[in-house]
């Protein structure tokens, strides 16, 4: 490679880098944000927030108790003025709906469970981009996911002399196979 | 005279109105079944769905079992399957089916145990009977199409309703039992949060229904779904519960169908958990179905509803 090819080379790899950085840094910061979320999805709802309140309804009732009067009355235990319908899950379960939140009724033990639903913000939404829950978005993804891998290499070769991979560089980029390597193994285990 | 007259008037007006009668009206058979001759009746099978091509399968040779025996009558003019969730062919996908082709009723027997959030909430939410606020956001991050079909929706109960399961659960544990005085049970199930009662008495029931016929008299249950996040610890915990008491543990996995990820991976992780599994505990990976009793449930409860809808 002569002198003028190879800095021509460097020159367009610096640009990609850059400006492929530029225009992805949004989107890598929210799937970032989306992976560490979802990682812990056994722990929390990424996407929703579901506000729980218990309610005492003094008494227990049958199902034949269950009349439109008596959920109304559940439901303003509630808070709720109005709602959509009720339904009988089980004989010792009502639950009734509202626009955005359920009131589950134990009959037996006179106990409610009024959830509340409404999405996470920011959350919510950097997960439907990571879930591809749009149609279309695993195209955009995948040129994503095939853009990541230039601003990778072009990363990787961006720099010359002791700092560049040829020097240091090799040296944390075989570093970086350890830590993934240590899981496979300790899962073969 | 004039009596006369009159009667023979009178006569006439009878005969002639029953000639018209005679050709206008259909056998009195037919003018029973009228309202039946307007109606196209469909049968949709609906259940979870899996990523397993196994557990989708099992579904399908399901629908192909009971296809001829639910048309047999002349009631319902055709049975489909559904999933739920995961993969085509979905529940909104095979309601426009029905309509494009014009059912005006379709019978929807979901294939699921008992009680749930897919069966109370979901599977209803879907099809526009209810509008479920936790079942409408899911649904649509989960990118399961809602669709409110033109065709009357009539869902059947759960396969709890029946004693299937009690006698499920005995065949496969007789074909596992070599000495009944020595051995628990342990039956593993999907589970559900908000109804953990109704499934737990739904085992129970089918737990002692097996001591009555066997003499296997301890018994414990452990989750694998949603409800211990697909922790093979569940079983393992309900394996160590009965080899507390006994030698041998018999494992029921009460699943619908084989998917490896639960009869293998969890249920299957869950016993190599335990001490001495490769001696003490007895397990075959398989599921519900086939079940030649759910086969026929499913045809006399097509039946049934069939039946009702043509009378309506």
């Amino acid at each position: 490679m002569t002198q003028t090819t190879g800095n021509t080379f460097r020159k367009v790899n610096t640009v990609l880098h850059r400006d492929l950085g530029y225009f992805f840094a949004a989107l890598i910061l929210a799937y970032s944000l989306s992976g560490i979320a979802l990682n812990h999805v056994d722990e929390w709802n990424p996407d929703f927030i579901i506000s729980k309140n218990e309610i005492e309804l003094k008494g227990s009732y049958k199902k034949n108790d269950i009349s439109p009067e008596l959920i109304r009355d559940f439901s303003a235990k509630a808070g709720e003025s109005s709602y959509r319908l009720y339904d009988f899950p089980s004989s010792r379960q009502v639950k009734i709906y509202y626009k955005d939140a359920t009131l589950m009724v134990d009959l037996e033990k006179g106990e409610g469970l009024y959830e509340k639903i409404s999405r996470r913000p920011v959350f919510y939404q950097v997960n439907v981009l990571h879930r591809n829950s749009v149609d279309w978005w695993k195209w955009a993804s995948d040129v994503f996911a095939a853009m990541l891998i230039i601003i990778t290499i072009t990363g990787l070769l961006m720099l010359r002399g002791p700092n560049g991979f040829s020097g240091r560089g090799k040296w944390f980029f075989g570093a970086g196979f350890i830590p993934p390597i240590i899981a496979l193994v300790f899962q073969q285990l | 005279m004039l009596r006369s007259t009159t009667d023979y008037t009178r006569n006439l007006l009878v005969i002639l109105l029953l000639m018209i009668a005679g050709c206008t009206a259909k056998p009195e058979e037919s003018a029973e079944i009228q309202p039946g001759n307007d109606r196209k009746i469909g049968v949709l099978l609906i259940s979870h769905g899996s990523h397993s091509e196994t557990w989708r399968n099992t579904l399908f040779e399901l629908e192909k079992n009971v296809s001829d025996r639910i048309q047999e009558n002349g009631k319902v003019s055709g049975t489909k399957s559904a999933f739920m969730e995961y993969t085509e062919p979905s529940i909104a996908t095979r309601l426009k089916e029905f309509d494009n082709e014009g059912y005006t009723d379709v019978v929807i027997i979901p294939i699921l145990l008992t009680v749930s959030s897919h069966s109370f909430d979901d599977i209803p939410t879907i099809i526009g009977l209810k509008e479920n606020p936790e079942s409408v956001e899911m649904l649509k991050l989960e990118k399961i199409e809602r669709y409110t079909p033109k065709a009357t929706p009539h869902i059947t109960p759960l396969l709890d309703f029946s004693d299937i399961l009690r006698k499920n659960v005995l065949r496969r544990v007789r074909n596992l039992s070599n000495n009944p005085e020595d051995e628990g049970l342990v039956i593993i199930a999907y589970g559900s949060e908000p109804y953990e009662k109704e499934w737990t008495e739904l085992f129970d029931k089918a737990a002692n229904h097996v001591h009555a016929e066997t003499g296997i008299d301890a018994y414990s249950i452990g989750w694998c779904g949603h409800i211990v996040r697909y922790s093979p610890d569940s079983t393992a915990s309900a394996i160590s519960r009965v080899l507390d008491k006994k030698k041998t543990a018999l494992v029921i996995p009460s699943l619908v169908a084989f998917d490896e990820n639960f009869q293998i991976k969890i249920i299957g992780g869950g016993i190599e958990k335990v001490d001495d599994h490769e001696t003490r505990v007895k397990y075959k990976p398989d599921a519900i179905l086939p079940d030649s009793n759910i086969e026929q449930w499913i045809v006399d409860i097509s039946e049934e509803y069939a039946a009702n809808i043509s009378k309506q």
